[in-house]
């Protein structure tokens, strides 16, 4: 554990030591990280951290300008993303900023980027008014309008069923989830026989499972994160519900599999990344992460390292001011990413659109392709 | 239907079995302490990875498991004792309160930074067998945790009435004075309270763990706060009263989902604790009705001469304040105006706790109240921002008085956990009221600040108008503590008896303080809202309440000039260690610990 610890503070130092020696031929471009590294979903911005270190590893040494990230402790908590957005519209080095997490943080920062016109581009903020609050409001995060119908597809064309128990995270990411689900499984024809939500942190499911029970659905929805569906699905085999279980693609992640054990066994997900799919951009950063962290990646991950190659794609091809970014965000095409395949934003939603859906189906503890 | 209810009730006592492991510690304490412990869900935190370290490093069977568990976690306790109560004998009840807060907050980074933040599977050491009962299944650790939750119930109740350091607890949690008088090692008492208090909540850690396959450091406050709902209603300090206290919580959780939807889990135990200290005040199980004479009444805040701080001095540093701006440092003017807004909630908090001696732990549902009022105001009414935050003031002031109004009549502790309960149950009402709150989706696009056409949306603008509101509220304030107001509302802290005796009822001078509070609470709040332009029931969580409670008692309680610097030291330091990245918190929770340990009266001393 603590080897760990060091071993990544050092990597740091000495790939910080390095970017300096090498800023003497090259640029080096500074982009803003507002994020949880302490607090209650401190393990999101660690992740993050992996994924940034590994784009930056990997595009850095070829580009003319080398992008170097400020990432500022916010631990997702809004008083503090405000004052992080001050720092950073103050900084002149900062050309970009990233994050923060959760909407509350995310969007009460809002004001100030779009006040000085600095790029915000949040790359977990799925809420649907996240992009409405500027027009230097940008994301790449998975659109649920689109992600919902295909989990609904999956389960109502892909699994043939029509009685559907939906079990999600009382949010706003989770509630909006819910809602799109709920008019796309109508329109295909199914019926969504109970909706619950639960608030994070909870830990026990038991009662929630009952009244799904006894809604009597032919399906189990899970609309949460990994850990959550972990715990929920143990329970739901504890009690000794058969309904097959169907997952939304936050809830793919190798720690799935080492949360839920055995129960996890015949869980439907899908999911935009797939470690095993053939595509270079795919197994170019899978092999890579592997190869630096000795585990394997997740969609958080995913995510965080598409959006660092894009901020690297955006300065070098447009130019290293506010301004360039801003207009390269609308100009962009074809950047290579893990989630999408390639990206390119709608100038008028600023979201990406286009996300590749796997259907995957756990396998005595691995997760597979569904067919 | 009837087996439907059936599982409910199973679920129930499930859930609640878990929760009495956590209770049973916490009532041991308060019974010798007389003390909340709020890092008990801490070591429970360090007990889990504790078990977890020795299962996966050293491949430990449970047995060893467990007493690796018992070893580490009983010495944190025997830490927290020395560190977080007996330096603090004969100071304020309050400071121990406050410090056991800032152990919770080492503990549960100390942990992250141990063992990353990453949620981790605990393997299961207990064999999977289980039983089909009624539509679900209990398996074989439900039935541990059954046996070791009973089991200590009893070894507990024997220990105290049968053996002589159980006597010397009991004398010691009846009279610590006189227990000493009579020979008593009270310290050695405490430590052993706390040792096994702590290694109790140390193996719920572990086996909840192995429960869910599931340990992560965030699971610490809601742990606490089941904890001592659980023990309230069984009755503080009663130890078989908390295990069924335990029991009944689970139920009604269970039935609470039942009957209107998981959404509603957290509300029917909130409300259910407000029930419970309204009604019961001793819990289910007292004989007596009435609330036990507090020994801390009147002592529940520590005499000091507050700190005198010659007006011109003052004069000269609003008119510093007001320069700020010209500097032209954004970023420290950002969070000057986050401390003004935090100060603005402090003066509110120093009010109710410091002057009228009503410590609230659920401060935040004021600005809660407050933000959502003016947004929907200014969003849905259409009214201009000037007129909607002295009207969201209004609204603050009227509802945040009625909502704590049952709990005028209660004292002390007492106090602290039904405000704690209110502020969750305001939290809860706002996520599930979706006509009105929008619910989990929050208000997006609320209207930024501005007076009559006059943009204050930038930083300088919000600075100023913060710092003008402040102002004023804070002459207000001090003007109503001059006068024959502030006089009687102190004369109910120190002796209400007295008080009622010269013909001043208590209830209604302690409503006109909430009411005055929640004014500028609410104002708070609704700057807050339309600076921040987007607000959800999360913006304003349990956690704001505490570092509210924080300032004020690091500031004095009830002085005025010590809530703003209060405000401002808590906002400003955690900005000021950001050079430290991770361990920024870690050091923030110790320099919070050495201010109580050696100026628990606060900075600026209390009033």
């Amino acid at each position: 554990m603590i080897p760990l610890r060091r071993r990544s503070l050092f990597a740091g130092l000495v790939a910080g030591a390095a970017a300096t020696r090498r800023a003497a031929a090259a640029e080096t471009v500074h982009v803003g990280v507002s994020g949880p590294l302490t607090g209650p979903n401190a393990q999101y911005g660690a992740q993050w951290k992996d994924a940034f270190d590994l784009a930056l590893a990997e595009v850095n040494p070829t580009a003319q300008r080398q992008i170097q990230y400020v990432f500022e402790d916010s631990q997702s908590d809004p008083r503090q993303a405000v004052a992080i957005a001050q720092k950073f519209v103050n900084d002149p080095r900062i050309v970009m900023e990233l994050g923060d997490f959760s909407s509350p943080a995310s969007m009460a920062a809002s004001p100030i980027y779009q006040r000085a016109k600095l790029v915000q581009f949040g790359f977990t903020n799925s809420h649907p008014d996240f992009t409405k609050g500027g027009d230097y409001m940008w994301s790449n995060s998975i659109s649920q309008a689109e992600e919902q119908p295909g989990l609904a597809d999956y389960a109502i064309a892909g699994l043939g069923k029509r009685r559907l128990g939906v079990i999600h995270l009382n949010t706003d990411w989770g509630v909006t989830s819910k809602n799109l689900f709920a008019a796309a499984a109508k329109e295909k024809g199914a019926e969504v026989t109970a909706a619950e939500g639960f608030l994070p942190g909870e830990r026990d499911f038991r009662s929630t499972l009952v009244r799904i029970r006894d809604s009597n659905p032919d399906c189990i929805v899970l609309l949460a994160y990994y850990a959550d569906a972990a715990t929920i699905v143990r329970q739901i085999r504890t009690l000794g519900l058969p309904q097959a279980i169907v997952a939304v693609s936050s809830v793919y992640s190798p720690k799935l599999l080492e949360l839920g054990g055995e129960a996890v066994n015949g869980v439907h997900v899908i999911t935009t990344f797939f470690p095993d799919e053939p595509r270079p951009e795919v197994q170019r950063f899978v092999n890579a992460f592997r190869a630096r962290y000795n585990r394997e990646p997740d969609t958080f991950n995913a995510t965080a390292y598409d959006t660092m190659i894009l901020a690297s794609t955006l300065v070098n091809q447009y130019g290293a001011t506010r301004a360039a970014v801003r207009e390269g965000l609308a100009k962009v095409r074809g950047v290579p990413s893990v989630v999408f395949g390639t990206m390119q934003f709608d100038p008028n939603t600023r979201r990406v659109e286009g996300a590749r859906y796997k259907r995957l189906v756990v396998k005595d503890g691995r997760f597979t392709l569904w067919s | 239907m009837g087996g439907a209810w059936f599982d409910y009730t199973v679920n129930g006592f499930v859930i609640g079995n878990i929760y009495a492991l956590l209770a049973v510690g916490l009532a041991l304490i308060y019974g010798v302490a007389n003390l909340v412990n709020f890092a008990h869900g801490s070591v429970y935190v360090v007990g889990a990875y504790v078990g977890w370290a020795a299962i996966t490093y050293l491949g430990t069977p449970l047995p060893v498991t467990l007493l690796c568990v018992v070893v580490v976690s009983a010495l944190v306790g025997v830490g927290i004792e020395r560190i977080g109560l007996r330096p603090l004998h004969g100071s304020s009840r309050i400071a121990p309160l406050l410090a056991t807060i800032g152990i919770a907050l080492v503990l549960d980074q100390v942990v992250q930074l141990l063992f990353t933040p990453d949620p981790r599977a605990v393997p299961m050491q207990v064999p999977e067998w289980r039983i089909a009962i009624g539509g679900g299944t209990v398996g074989a650790l439900d039935l541990l945790i059954a046996g070791i939750g009973l089991i200590s119930a009893v070894v507990l109740y024997g220990f105290l009435r049968f053996t002589k350091l159980g006597w010397a607890v009991r004398a010691t949690a009846q009279d610590s004075d006189a227990a000493q008088q009579m020979g008593v090692d009270v310290n050695r008492v405490n430590m052993a309270v706390f040792a096994i208090a702590s290694a109790l909540s140390g193996v719920s850690g572990v086996l909840v763990g192995m429960y869910y396959n599931q340990i992560s450091t965030a699971m610490s406050f809601e742990a606490t706060l089941k904890g001592i709902v659980a023990l309230i209603i069984g009755g503080l300090g009663n130890v078989p009263g908390a295990i069924a206290g335990s029991l009944i919580l689970g139920l009604t959780e269970s039935y609470g989902i039942a009957l209107f939807g998981t959404s509603y889990r957290n509300l029917f135990a909130f409300v259910l604790l407000i029930a419970m200290l309204v009604w019961r005040p001793n819990g289910l199980f007292a004989a007596r009705r009435s609330l036990p004479p507090e020994p801390m009444t009147g002592t529940f805040i520590a005499r000091s001469r507050p700190v005198v701080v010659p007006r011109w001095a003052v004069v000269a540093v609003i008119a510093l304040a007001a320069l700020l701006p010209l500097a032209g440092q954004p970023y420290v003017l950002q969070i000057g105006a986050n401390s003004l807004m935090y100060a603005m909630l402090a003066l509110s908090l120093t009010l109710v706790a410091g002057t009228v001696g009503q410590v609230s732990l659920g401060h935040a549902a004021l600005l809660a109240i407050g933000g959502y009022a003016s947004g929907l105001l200014a969003m849905d009414a259409g009214w201009p921002v000037a007129l909607s935050i002295p009207m969201a003031g209004l609204v603050t002031a009227a509802l945040g008085t009625l909502l704590v109004f049952p709990a005028f009549r209660l004292t002390g502790h007492y106090v602290s956990i039904a405000t704690l309960g209110i502020g969750e149950i305001v939290a809860l009402v706002i996520l599930n009221w979706t006509g009105l709150t929008r619910g989990a989706i929050g208000l997006g696009g609320i209207p930024p600040l501005e007076v009559f056409g006059l943009d204050l949306g930038s930083v300088e603008g919000t600075y100023w108008l913060c710092l003008a509101v402040l102002v004023l509220l804070a002459l207000l304030q001090l003007r109503l503590l001059r006068s024959h107001l502030g006089r009687t509302w102190r004369a109910i802290r120190d002796d209400p008896v007295a008080a009622r005796s010269y013909g001043v009822s208590g209830d209604r001078y302690k409503a006109l303080a909430f009411g005055f509070g929640g004014f500028a609470a609410g104002i708070s709040g609704a700057i807050t809202a339309h600076a921040y332009s987007y607000i959800n029931h999360e913006t304003f969580g349990a956690s704001i309440s505490i570092l509210a409670l924080t300032m004020v008692i690091l500031g004095g309680l009830g002085n005025v000039l010590g809530a703003v610097l209060g405000a401002t030291l808590l906002i400003a330091l955690p900005e000021a260690f950001r050079f430290l990245a991770e361990y920024r918190i870690l050091i923030y929770g110790i320099v919070l610990l050495l201010l109580i340990r050696f100026r628990p009266q606060g900075l600026m001393g209390t009033v």
